[in-house]
């Protein structure tokens, strides 16, 4: 057994690289607090932690897979492939972070400990395959990120932006963490495995107990994932926390989250058929409101932070689809559109982080007549604007177009004619920001100090797949083909 | 005499309790309380399941981490309450209203 363990442990190098780097980033942060050089080399030291981390989950791709530590994780390409993009995703935020002005330069080093430490958090939800490893997972992540939430210390702003992130956190984890109790008293496990064992021969008593728990448990991933009845902490605190922070929270907790939402759908809900329809009825609701309420509500907002709070919203709404379809296609293509959400919403917050640093707010009018004075930021970001609402050549249109194929091959027309509305309503305030860069004048013509070479080069290079994921999808989705994605 | 379901009423009484001063209280302090009472109930629920219907032991090794995170989460939170406190003078959620759409 003990040998095992050690065997083992090559599965989980990429979490403990991971955990390495915090450890080392908070001795350094501790020890060489005064010295200036100090925060360059933390910042690299943090990418390259995550370099490596990165490199040890491409090297456990070939691995067959298992289920390891006890059966408390389990490793499969699934969950590999979404541990790979919060990496991606956590290195954008920490370079945005190291170039941000809004976090104070002694809170930088900070900044990248705690964001590595909800990767870690993330990992361990991706790869979950019991309910404790879950709910850790769960946790980890929801604690550290009310302390980044509350980064900047004297802003008012942040700090009601982690107030309501703990408000809300606190309850959804005691909801949830309440459903699970109930699951493991009506089914006396927690393993993910027994439990689905234990689903095929229920009986109508133990599912009156079982249906409202699984309700409260949806609780805590609805909250993660930000979708409607749980939405209403993202658009605050996406405003008030540091663009940075904002945009590693649109990325890491929502793919661990939809990544812990598509285990439990395929882990618990294909075996029984009671409970599989309850769930898609759940799910399919949640969607079609996710979606009208994230884009109706996107309309009329000022900040453009929160514009892209609501827009996220609806592309999780968009997520869920292809979620409640339970198929290996439907699967596919939530990976799809995780992948295209990554780079959009990178470029999209790399821009808006620069531009609302420069002007100290992040309203719509601060975008007015960028065209001319900076055509190729501008270019990316109406190219971006236009990916999300899901213009053709654009990987953003592929990524809907294959959530809608496997829906209307399930025959759920309605959801579909839904998501459809909702595509043309998010075209409108997404290209709001399009016609204030091109048709109006310039506020002012000062220089935006953010849009040096390097910057803007970087820009270029995130928003390349934008472009090439739209053109060259179907061999990405090839590529999935083969690969035994998910062990359930 | 004291059975599964008098510790699955208390704990059922505790989240609920828990529940109406999340709903009820403005008080930030009370509020986080509220988080800590229904953390418990279902770390009840955990050991009473464990002790009345199976023998293994993931009830309360669940109940142990619970407690862990529970004490974790109260620190990060009341941290962030005192700073709220600090800036705007007053732990009173109505007061919690400059980010609003």
């Amino acid at each position: 057994m003990p040998v095992q363990y050690l065997a083992n442990l090559s599965l989980y190098v990429p979490e403990l690289v991971v955990v390495a780097t915090m450890m080392g980033v908070l001795f350094l942060e501790s020890t060489y607090r005064e010295n200036e050089k100090n925060h360059h080399f933390v910042f690299f030291l943090t990418l390259f932690g995550l370099l490596v981390a990165a490199v040890s989950v491409v090297a456990n791709f070939t691995v067959l897979p298992t289920e390891f530590f006890t059966h408390s994780l389990i490793h499969d390409s699934f969950g590999n492939l979404s541990k790979l993009l919060m990496i991606f995703g956590t290195m954008a935020s920490v370079y945005l972070s190291y170039q941000s002005r809004e976090i104070d330069q002694d809170l930088k080093s900070e900044f990248s400990a705690i964001a590595l430490g909800v990767l870690v958090g993330g990992m361990l939800l991706s790869s979950a395959h019991n309910m404790l490893t879950l709910y850790l997972g769960v946790e980890t992540l929801s604690v550290l990120s009310y302390a980044l939430a509350a980064m900047r210390k004297n802003d008012e702003k942040s700090a009601e932006a982690g107030l309501k992130y703990v408000l809300y956190g606190g309850v959804t984890a005691g909801l949830m963490l309440f459903g699970i109790s109930h699951i493991f008293g009506a089914l006396g496990t927690i393993q993910f495995t027994e439990i689905k064992l234990a689903l095929e021969k229920v009986d109508g008593a133990k599912l009156a107990i079982l249906i409202p728990s699984f309700l409260l448990f949806f609780a805590g991933i609805g909250y993660k994932i930000a979708c409607v009845p749980f939405h209403m902490w993202s658009p605050d605190v996406y405003e008030g926390s540091p663009t940075p922070v904002t945009a590693f929270f649109s990325l890491v907790p929502k793919v661990a989250g939809v990544a812990a939402l598509v285990r439990v759908t395929f882990s618990f809900f294909t075996v029984n058929v009671l409970l599989n329809h309850t769930w898609i009825a759940l799910l399919s609701t949640i969607a079609a409101l996710t979606l009208t309420i994230g884009n109706v509500t996107a309309i009329g907002q000022r900040s453009v932070k929160r514009m892209l709070a609501f827009s996220s919203i609806s592309h999780v709404g968009m997520i869920i689809l292809g979620v409640l379809v339970t198929s290996d296609e439907g699967l596919r293509s939530v990976m799809f559109y995780l992948i295209s959400y990554l780079f959009m919403t990178i470029v999209a917050f790399y821009i808006v982080a620069l531009v609302s640093e420069q002007y100290g707010n992040d309203y719509f009018e601060r975008f007015n007549g960028l065209a001319s004075r900076y055509p190729l930021m501008a270019i990316l970001l109406t190219m971006v604007m236009f990916s999300l609402s899901g213009v053709p050549p654009l990987s953003g249109f592929v990524a809907k177009f294959n959530i809608f194929a496997v829906v209307i091959e399930k025959r759920y027309y309605v959801l579909a004619l839904f998501a459809a509305l909702n595509s043309v309503v998010s075209l409108y305030y997404y290209l709001k920001i399009v016609r204030l860069m091109i048709f109006k004048e310039a506020e002012s013509s000062e220089e935006i100090r953010g849009f040096g070479f390097v910057n803007q080069a970087l820009i270029s290079i995130c928003s390349v797949p934008v472009v090439l994921l739209g053109i060259y999808w179907e061999r990405v989705l090839m590529w999935a083909q083969g690969a035994k994605l998910f062990v359930p | 005499m004291i059975n599964l379901y008098s510790y699955l009423g208390l704990s059922f009484v505790m989240f609920l309790s828990g529940i109406i001063v999340l709903v009820a209280r403005k008080n930030i302090i009370a509020m986080l309380l509220g988080i800590e009472l229904v953390l418990n109930a279902a770390g009840i629920n955990f050991i009473a399941y464990t002790r009345f219907s199976n023998a293994n032991l993931d009830g309360h090794i669940f109940t142990l981490f619970i407690i862990v995170v529970a004490a974790a989460e109260a620190a990060v939170g009341l941290a962030i309450a005192i700073r709220f406190f600090q800036i705007k003078e007053t732990i009173h959620i109505d007061d919690a209203v400059t980010l609003q759409g």
